[in-house]
């Protein structure tokens, strides 16, 4: 920046980069999921990269006097300027803010038994080769609690369901005891991976490195656990509380917002506590993911985030030093193997000694490869409190970008075929979905049956929790029973085990029974057509 | 396994009397009425009456499951009965029914309801589970059959 430059100059720039960035990320994201079938985000991801301050946003503009859009300068932390990095951080508060409402923690509670036990074998096992991949390939790092070391094996843990959960669901295999498995085992894997970066940032912030204080590690990881297990059951006890208070406002816009500004609120308390802001975030959205206006407050964050998330992956992108990436492609390479590696080993052990076969312990393994947001997120908070260099950060989103690109194809490979559970005790639990589809006359109108139905099972003492990013897919579980509600078009599908069909069936019999009455009343309404004219008035004079 | 929790003695009845649908459906409230003083008679009637306008409870297999929810009561009630002689009910399979299961609910809570027509439904899915309902000679018989009777035990 020049000097005395103004802050209406600031300014100006900050809007031309937004523009830039958005018309960027949506374009190479529309690219990546029209025509390569892969998530957008990886567009935005490319998007940043080649915007930004290392590609084109380096190149010298003649209207902004001779600086580049994207300029870098020496005294700054990152490349890309505080203002622009403000909203990217925003953006990482409101993914886990969501990522935190759509988990539940009841049903993540109750599936504590094998979900857990894979998420947990995943998350050791590509922990520590990652921590040791760091070992082998950073040439001063010596002790596996060197910061650097713990951040590249924290960089490593965490999976990315989104992928997974869309490409179940297009196959139909969501319900199955792999994707069941998948779905609670991410859960883990998340809330695992939270409290890990915590642990690791206390360690770092407060100066571990040079050999192990066993007592400083052990006030940490109280802190951290302190912090996380204090806030979440404060959490969980007040949301009710705090909803019930705001449901009074009678304005679900209203409460969706001052909702989002608690999860602000204990972001930057967990910044003060000396976490980082995202578990704030995370713990925040875990609160109220139990209150029954989580689906509410999420679907009213849905503008926010399509405008402030694909920003954040967008500078993300930025991050990404390419002279830096050249000396450190064949560790990036390598990691990412190890993360592969680590999943697959991690996650199917377990699953082979909850009673899958290797074909199972397959599915399992590869549903847990994809990466995503978190990493990122995970890798940028390294970037920003300086533990890991451009080169680190550029070895995390090569190992992100293969394994995002290596797993559908995989996954789809593994789940054709038979049952993944041993003959034993397998046959009947697979054979044992059945699956109930009818279609509506209009989209539209399927979303709003499909809302209902929800409603329904959530009055039936289930837990509906949105499971697909972007496309609409549920899963309501009650105790053991998963029952998955999606919607293709105008086609309304539900996955129920076989125990459950009855109840479903007759659910479902009693909702479109419902909504016939409720339409029959909206005729009475439109028989007269006094409303319709009141509306008009004299609007042909 | 909540069949037991829901039904007794005096909620299960054979040799009812009715030879219509609207008979029927009179004498299975008529027990439901039985459980507690403060039912409004009248609620009940017409919600189960404004649920068969709906769609006829009538299922196959000689069997309905005609239920109503209303606001009087705040739990899950239930009846079982078996009528002397098959009535026509409108059902799916264009057969008269004989076997009857009612349930009354609240209105904000169908779990139960639901959860309760469902396992009474798998029971009665299987022919010999039937003829052992069509057979039973009194009510003891009858109560026994559904608490023994799971389908997939």
């Amino acid at each position: 920046m020049h000097e005395g430059a103004s802050l209406t100059h600031l300014m100006m720039v900050l809007v031309l980069q937004l523009t830039v960035i958005l018309l960027a990320a949506k374009g190479f994201g529309f690219v990546c999921v029209r025509f390569l079938r892969q998530p957008s985000v990886l567009g935005e991801l490319v998007a940043g990269m080649i915007v930004g301050p290392f590609a084109l946003g380096g190149i010298a503009l003649p209207f902004l006097g001779g600086e580049p859009l994207f300029a870098i300068s020496s005294e700054m932390v990152l490349p890309v300027t505080p203002q622009l990095y403000g909203f990217a951080t925003v953006g990482s508060v409101v993914l886990l803010f969501i990522s935190g409402l759509e988990t539940d923690l009841k049903t993540f509670l109750r599936f504590a038994g094998s979900g857990s036990l894979v998420g947990f074998g995943g998350v050791v096992c590509s922990y520590f080769l990652g921590a040791l991949s760091a070992l082998a390939f950073i040439p001063d790092v010596v002790s596996i609690f060197d910061p650097r070391a713990m951040f590249m094996g924290i960089i490593a843990t965490a999976t990315s369901v989104g992928i997974t959960a869309r490409i179940l669901s297009e196959r139909r295999r969501l319900s199955s005891p792999e994707g069941v498995t998948i779905l609670s085992a991410v859960v883990f894997d998340d809330v695992l991976g939270i409290v890990l970066l915590a642990l690791v940032i206390g360690l770092v912030r407060m100066g571990g490195g040079e050999g192990v204080d066993w007592r400083l590690l052990g006030r940490i990881t109280l802190k951290a656990f302190g912090f996380w297990i204090g806030s979440t059951v404060i959490g969980i006890v007040l949301a009710p509380r705090i909803t019930k208070g705001l449901k009074e406002l009678k304005d679900l816009e209203t409460l969706a917002v001052i909702a989002f500004g608690l999860a602000l609120l204990l972001a930057g308390l967990s910044e003060l506590a000396g976490l980082a802001m995202i578990i704030g975030a995370y713990v925040m959205g875990l609160a109220l993911s139990s209150t029954d206006v989580a689906e509410d407050i999420r679907r009213r964050l849905e503008g926010l985030q399509a405008f402030i998330v694909p920003v954040f992956f967008c500078v993300m992108g930025m991050l990404v030093d390419f002279r830096a990436l050249g000396e450190v492609f064949v560790y990036g390479l390598i990691y990412a193997g190890l993360g592969i590696f680590g999943k697959l080993v991690g996650c199917g052990l377990p699953a082979l000694m909850l009673g899958f076969n290797g074909k199972g312990a397959l599915r399992i393994g590869t549903g847990m490869l994809p990466r995503g947001e978190v990493t990122l997120i995970m890798a940028g908070l390294g970037l920003t409190t300086g533990v890991i260099g451009p080169s680190l950060f550029g070895v995390a989103v090569i190992s992100m970008l293969i394994s995002s690109l290596v797993a559908p194809p995989i996954l789809l490979v593994a789940f054709r075929g038979g049952s993944g559970f041993r003959k034993t005790l397998g046959e009947v639990k697979s054979a044992d979905l059945k699956v109930i589809s009818f279609a509506m006359p209009t989209i539209h109108l399927a979303d709003f049956v499909l809302s209902r139905l929800l409603d329904a099972f959530r009055r039936a003492d289930y837990f509906p929790r949105r499971v697909g990013h972007r496309k609409p897919v549920y899963i309501a579980q009650k105790d053991a029973a998963q029952i998955t509600l999606l919607r293709q078009d105008r086609l309304i599908q539900v996955n129920a085990p076989s125990a459950q069909e009855g109840f479903v069936r007759l659910l479902l019999t009693e909702e479109i029974l419902a909504l016939k009455e409720l339409f029959r009343s909206v005729e009475k309404v439109a028989d007269t057509d006094a409303t319709e004219r009141n509306i008009l008035g004299d609007l042909f004079g | 396994m909540r069949l037991k929790k829901v039904l007794n003695r005096s909620s299960v009845r054979v040799g009812l009397p009715g030879s219509t649908k609207d008979e029927i459906i009179r004498e299975m409230v008529g027990i439901i009425l039985a459980d507690d003083r403060d039912f409004i008679k009248e609620d009940i009637l017409n919600a189960v009456f404004q649920r068969e306008a709906q769609m006829s409870t009538g299922m196959k297999n000689g069997i309905a499951i005609p239920h109503g929810k209303v606001d009087c009561v705040t739990r899950l009630h239930a009846a079982v009965a078996v009528s002397a002689e098959p009535v026509d009910f409108d059902c799916l399979d264009g057969l008269p029914a004989q076997i009857f299961v009612m349930t009354v609910s609240p209105t904000n809570q169908t779990g139960p309801h639901l959860q309760f027509l469902a396992e009474v439904s798998a029971l009665l899915a299987d022919d010999d589970f039937r003829r052992r309902i069509l057979a039973a000679k009194n009510e003891d018989e009858l109560l026994k059959a559904f608490c023994e009777g799971r389908a997939d035990a």
